[in-house]
Parts: structure tokens; C-alpha cells; sequence
């Protein structure tokens, strides 16, 4: 029997209706690429505590209805909310159509915003989920960051989806560029709403060039019926350094990779994260980062809130190459488990090929501290509101850490509200 | 205030309590001292609620209501204060937070009126210049990276914000130096009026050189095994615990 698996007839005839604009050879070259290499299963290591075939079964039936998304986001309402709740200059990718009002604003000094078809897009062909993107991309971006530019805000990346009238598949491609020396701060925003099944599928590129430096939070607050798998491929240059920060509120199936290559001495990377998971829920963050050269270094912590029936994976993995002396890794992943059908899979993991390296990695499962709630109920506060303060401290620390400032308020809110429903059992 | 009768408490499989009595009436100061193991630190969580801890014999009267019946949140309401022997670091706990959010939950249960943003901060700022503490101790997390000094001056900040009407101090002066051990003092004896009672539990007696008890009590094995004035207390200083224990188990 063959492994689940998106059908490539299905895709092929897909892309056939696309236009045959410059991106055409590309999305061929994708196909051949993925009907060469096939779709991971769990029975790879990388793969192998989240099962792709929920996203597979969407996908084959998106194609057989047509693979046909809707244009435009009939429900303009929830972009305004969010692009007004948050200063930013907004880009906008609705159904993985570019919003060309969006576009249009974004002109401001400093930022260049070009579409992947009118330019000459070098699309490398490695992973099956980035050719399945390219394969069925429409269109993507590129930003880039002229040298020593400094923004007055941040930009925003709103990637939001409408399944309000049929089963649905998206894909999203952005590619950044920051030039030397250049500062930007970036918010990648997922957002869905309708009932139907959908599935979005976010590939984006990062390259901080000499001295560059960025901020950049992901923020993920897709409706609980939808799937999505997002990748961030991050090359940091001499000097540079980057500071990022995940946030993973809703969803179904959600699968985010993080990679990043330091390339340069100096550079320094920042990897945080927040997942909260609840009844039905599947949250796996997998990161890797690839010391080339040192000194370096990298810092990781990710923390997750688990309750009711749901599952979440945590794989960092820190990889010093030979030479890349000096290099500081730290990795670690803290994990609250508020109901015993809830279950996640920790793994830090680290290869050393260098001799002068400073590496470290801890992780930790477990419930409230019972001394922590005691002190607390001992002033006065009863035993569940107590526990909500624990647990709010808990996602706090991942909040207070997150780098855009002017966003964290909002963040506050979310992980808030989120809190407040994962915590309204009887378990509190 | 506070009627404590033939109590027997364990741990586990392990008796620690075994058939304890106290009495302390509101305005007087009690120190209960004695060797370790001999029962001070479970007395005091047991007073204020720890799970952990099983009455398995003897009652707690409390303002003449069952204290076993009540939660440890409801006991703090009532008035019970528990000055920790190792203040929990809370990370993430706003110090400030958990003071209004305190002390609201003891107004709110007597019928008070909540305490506000600005007299919450102008209370607590009043009670810290006479503790000696930096004002800047409010926005930090709840005891985090605090000294040893400075965690026990937290809760003793807890102490004077909340009012409570018994004040069970478990260990405080251990680990101070002298001056944090003064200024402690210098709360406690702030915090001395004819309502209320206090109950220090103490291993060593240079704390009572500050605080003068009414009564001293000697724990060994989970019993008091004598009770006297603040002269108990030197004479401990002096001869140590054995002498007692002799004297006990003749």
C-alpha cells in the first residue's frame, strides 16, 4: 500500500490552469521535484510524531472540487480588525491571493516590495512541503530593506484565510532581504476564519545581511478547524542578529519549522516561543540551527501550555560545525501539562563538531508547582484563581520576551483570552 | 484566638504531631521553640492549611470555628498569616499583584472596600520605609532573586499590608544578619496590638531579644513539653534542648 500522499496527477492538472506567467517553470520544476522525492511520512525522524495525512486528505479534496479558492476574502471585517488592533504597515495575502491595495500602501522609504514574478526568483527545490508551495503558488513577495534603513514601525505579514464556502488550500511565499547595517522589525500574522476544512501552507525566506538586525514574531491564531504548516529559513550574516519569537494560539494540525544558518562571527539568534494547545489540537515546533562559523550565538526557550485532549512536539536541534569555535548554544524547552490526556514529545538535540563550544539544553513536563499554589492560597487567593496566575506567569515569561514592544499588549490579550478557554474546565 | 487540642498530624506514613495543645488569646506574643524535627515548621503549615499534612487526631479552634473545616484561602481571609520559613519564588508573579490581589481578598471577605491603584501603592510604600525596603522590591516577580534577608522582609511587608489577626512568623529571623533581623523585629513589634496574636517559631532566642514573648513553648517529638515565660527562653540559650528531653522522658 503507498503512503498517503496529495495526488500529482491532481496537482499537475491544478497547475495546468494557472497562468503562464514567469513562475511557471518554476512550479513545474516543483512538481518533478516532489513526484521524485514523495511527501514525509512518520516514519521519517523529522516527521515522526506528526502525521501529515489529515493535510494530504484536504489537499486531494481541494483538488478534486477544482482546487479553487476563493478570490478575495469575503470577510474584509477581520483583516481591518487586525491591521488596525496592531501598528504596522500591513501586507496582506488573503486565500494566497496578494491584496494589491496592501501593496500599494506599503511604499514608504527604505522598503522595496516586489512581486516573485517580477523578479528573478532563485526557488531551490529541497523540502516536499516548499515545492508543494511553490508548485501552487499564485504569487509571492519580496521586502527588502535598503542598507541602514531604520522603520518607524514594524511590517506586518498578514497571511489570513476564508473557508466559509468550501474546503480550501493556500500557499503564502515572502522572501526578506535586510542590506547592511539595515534595522526592521517584521510580525508574520496567520489568521482563518470559516467553518470548512483548510489548509495553508507559509514558506519564508529571512537573510539579514552584514550588521543587520530584526525583530520578528509570528503570531498564529488560526481557526480550530484549520491546518497549517509554516517554514522560516533564516541566514544571518557577519554581525547580525535576529530575535524571533513564535506565538501558536489556535489551529488544528500545525507544524512550524525554524531554521537558521549563521553564517557570519557575531551574528546572534534569538528563538522563543509560546504554543498553547487544547482539545483537538496537534502544535509541533521543530528548530534547527547550523553554526557554520563562530563565535555565535543562539538562544532558544520555548514554552507550551497543554490541556483537554491534544498533542504538541518540541524538536530543537543545535548543530556545531567544525570550526565554528566560540559558538553559544542554548536550548530549552518547559512544558505545563494541565490534563492528563494532553501529551507532548520534547527532544533537544545537539551535534558538536568543534572544540571551543558553550551548549546547553534542559527541558521539563510537569503541572503547577503545588509550593508555588499553596503560597499563593495562603494569602488569600482561591485555589483557581491561583492556578490562573501560575499559568498566566507561565505564558508571561514567553510574552515579555516576545521583541516588538508595541505588539506585546495585543499578544497579552490573546494568550489571555486563549488561557482563559483552555482553563475553564474543571481542572482549574 | 487560638485553641489547639491533643492535635496528632502525619506526613506520609510519618507521625509528627503527637497530641499537641496551645492556647494563645488575641494580644499576646507565643514563641514555640525547640530542637529540629520537633514538630515548630508542620505546627505552623498545619495551622495555615497544607495539604500534605493529615489531622489524623485533636482539633483547631480558630475565633471559635473549626479551623480544619476551612480552606487555606478562606483561613488567610479570616485572618491567619503564614510568614513562611522559605518564601516561594514565583517568577512571573508581580510582588505588587499579588499584595492588592491579597489584601483585596481579605477587604472583599470582611466587606471592606477594595483598595485602589494609588492607596494600594501609598500603603505599601508607607509599610516598606519602615522595613527598610527599596520601594522597587513591588515590581519585582513575587520573591524572585530576592536575598534570604530580603525574602523574609517580603513577607513580613505581607504581614503589615494584610492586618491578619493571628501572625504565625515560621523561622523568621533564620538567615538574617543583624540588621535585616532588627527591622524584622522592628515590623514585628509594629505590628503588636491588644487584638491581635502572634506566634513565633523560633530555633534560636536572639530574635526574642527584640521581640519580647508573653510565652514560651518547648516542642520536642510533636508535644510541647514545657511552657513558661520570656526566662525559658535564656535558659534554653544556656543549658540547650537535652536537658528537657531528659526531663520528658523521666
Amino acid at each position: 500500500m503507498n503512503a498517503p500522499a496529495i495526488s500529482i496527477d491532481a496537482l499537475r492538472s491544478a497547475v495546468s490552469a494557472f497562468p503562464d506567467d514567469s513562475l511557471m517553470p518554476a512550479r513545474l520544476d516543483a512538481l518533478d521535484h516532489m513526484d521524485r522525492s514523495g511527501f514525509p511520512t512518520p516514519l521519517q525522524e523529522e516527521w515522526k510524531y506528526t502525521d501529515l495525512e489529515p493535510i494530504f486528505d484536504i489537499s486531494n479534496r481541494w483538488l478534486a472540487d477544482g482546487a479553487a479558492n476563493a478570490p478575495a476574502v469575503s470577510h474584509q471585517d477581520a483583516i481591518a480588525v487586525i491591521c488596525q488592533s496592531v501598528e504596522a504597515h500591513w501586507l496582506v495575502v488573503a486565500n494566497g491571493f496578494i491584496d494589491e491595495d496592501s501593496l500599494a500602501r506599503a511604499k514608504v522609504s527604505g522598503i522595496a516590495v516586489t512581486r516573485l514574478s517580477e523578479r528573478e526568483s532563485a526557488f531551490c527545490f529541497d523540502a516536499a512541503l516548499a515545492d508543494l508551495n511553490t508548485a501552487l503558488l499564485h504569487d509571492g513577495l519580496h521586502i527588502g530593506i535598503s542598507a541602514t534603513t531604520t522603520l518607524d514601525k514594524p511590517i506586518g505579514i498578514l497571511i489570513v484565510d476564508d473557508a466559509s464556502t468550501c474546503v480550501g488550500v493556500s500557499q503564502s511565499r515572502i522572501e526578506i532581504e535586510l542590506e547592511p547595517n539595515s534595522e526592521a522589525e517584521f510580525i508574520e500574522y496567520h489568521a482563518s476564519i470559516g467553518d470548512a476544512d483548510h489548509y495553508a501552507n507559509t514558506v519564508i525566506g529571512l537573510k539579514l545581511g552584514v550588521g543587520a538586525s530584526t525583530n520578528f514574531v509570528r503570531v498564529q491564531n488560526r481557526h480550530l478547524n484549520h491546518s497549517q504548516t509554516a517554514r522560516l529559513a533564516a541566514e544571518l550574516d557577519h554581525d547580525s542578529r535576529l530575535d524571533c519569537c513564535g506565538f501558536d494560539l489556535g489551529g488544528r494540525l500545525i507544524r512550524n519549522d525554524l531554521h537558521v544558518e549563521i553564517q557570519g562571527r557575531g551574528a546572534s539568534a534569538t528563538l522563543n516561543g509560546l504554543y498553547l494547545a487544547g482539545d483537538g489540537q496537534h502544535i509541533d515546533n521543530h528548530t534547527r540551527s547550523d553554526h557554520r562559523v563562530g563565535p555565535a550565538t543562539s538562544a532558544q526557550e520555548y514554552r507550551g501550555i497543554l490541556s483537554g485532549d491534544c498533542r504538541c512536539v518540541w524538536n530543537g536541534k543545535a548543530i556545531v560545525h567544525a570550526g565554528a569555535d566560540g559558538t553559544d548554544a542554548q536550548q530549552a524547552n518547559h512544558n505545563l501539562l494541565l490534563s492528563e490526556k494532553s501529551e507532548i514529545d520534547t527532544k533537544p538535540e545537539l551535534e558538536i563538531y568543534a572544540d571551543d563550544v558553550k551548549c546547553s539544553h534542559g527541558t521539563t513536563v510537569g503541572q503547577l508547582d503545588d509550593k508555588a499554589l499553596f503560597y499563593l492560597r495562603s494569602r488569600g487567593l482561591n485555589k483557581k484563581y491561583a492556578r490562573q496566575v501560575l499559568t498566566r506567569a507561565f505564558a508571561g515569561s514567553i510574552v515579555n520576551k516576545s521583541p516588538i514592544t508595541t505588539l506585546r499588549q495585543h499578544l497579552a490579550e490573546m494568550v489571555e483570552k486563549r488561557l482563559g478557554e483552555l482553563t475553564d474546565g474543571e481542572i482549574l | 484566638m487560638l485553641e489547639i487540642t491533643n492535635l496528632k498530624t502525619t506526613i506520609g506514613t510519618t507521625e509528627i504531631l503527637r497530641g499537641l495543645s496551645l492556647s494563645v488569646a488575641a494580644g499576646e506574643v507565643h514563641a514555640i521553640m525547640g530542637p529540629n524535627g520537633s514538630g515548630k515548621s508542620t505546627l505552623a503549615q498545619v495551622i495555615a492549611g497544607h495539604e500534605d499534612y493529615v489531622v489524623t487526631s485533636g482539633t483547631i479552634h480558630y475565633k471559635g470555628r473549626n479551623l480544619l473545616d476551612m480552606e487555606p484561602e478562606e483561613r488567610a481571609r479570616e485572618g491567619i498569616f503564614l510568614g513562611f520559613q522559605y518564601p516561594v519564588e514565583i517568577p512571573g508573579v508581580n510582588n505588587a499583584y499579588l499584595l492588592k490581589a491579597a489584601v483585596n481578598a481579605r477587604r472583599k471577605h470582611q466587606g471592606m472596600e477594595l483598595v485602589d491603584a494609588f492607596e494600594f501603592l501609598k500603603l505599601a510604600k508607607e509599610k516598606m520605609e519602615v522595613l527598610g525596603m527599596d520601594p522597587r522590591f513591588l515590581n519585582r516577580g513575587v520573591n524572585e532573586g530576592f536575598s534570604g534577608g530580603e525574602k523574609k522582609r517580603n513577607e513580613i511587608l505581607q504581614m503589615a499590608m494584610l492586618e491578619p489577626d493571628l501572625a504565625i512568623l515560621d523561622e523568621t529571623d533564620s538567615g538574617l544578619d543583624i540588621d535585616a533581623l532588627r527591622s524584622v523585629a522592628q515590623g514585628v513589634n509594629a505590628f503588636r496590638s491588644p487584638d491581635r496574636a502572634i506566634v513565633l517559631v523560633t530555633h534560636y532566642q536572639r530574635l526574642l531579644d527584640y521581640v519580647e514573648p508573653d510565652h514560651v513553648h518547648v516542642l520536642s517529638e510533636g508535644c510541647v513539653v514545657r511552657s513558661g515565660d520570656k526566662s525559658l527562653a535564656l535558659q534554653l540559650e544556656e543549658r540547650g534542648y537535652d536537658w528537657l528531653r531528659e526531663a520528658a522522658s523521666e
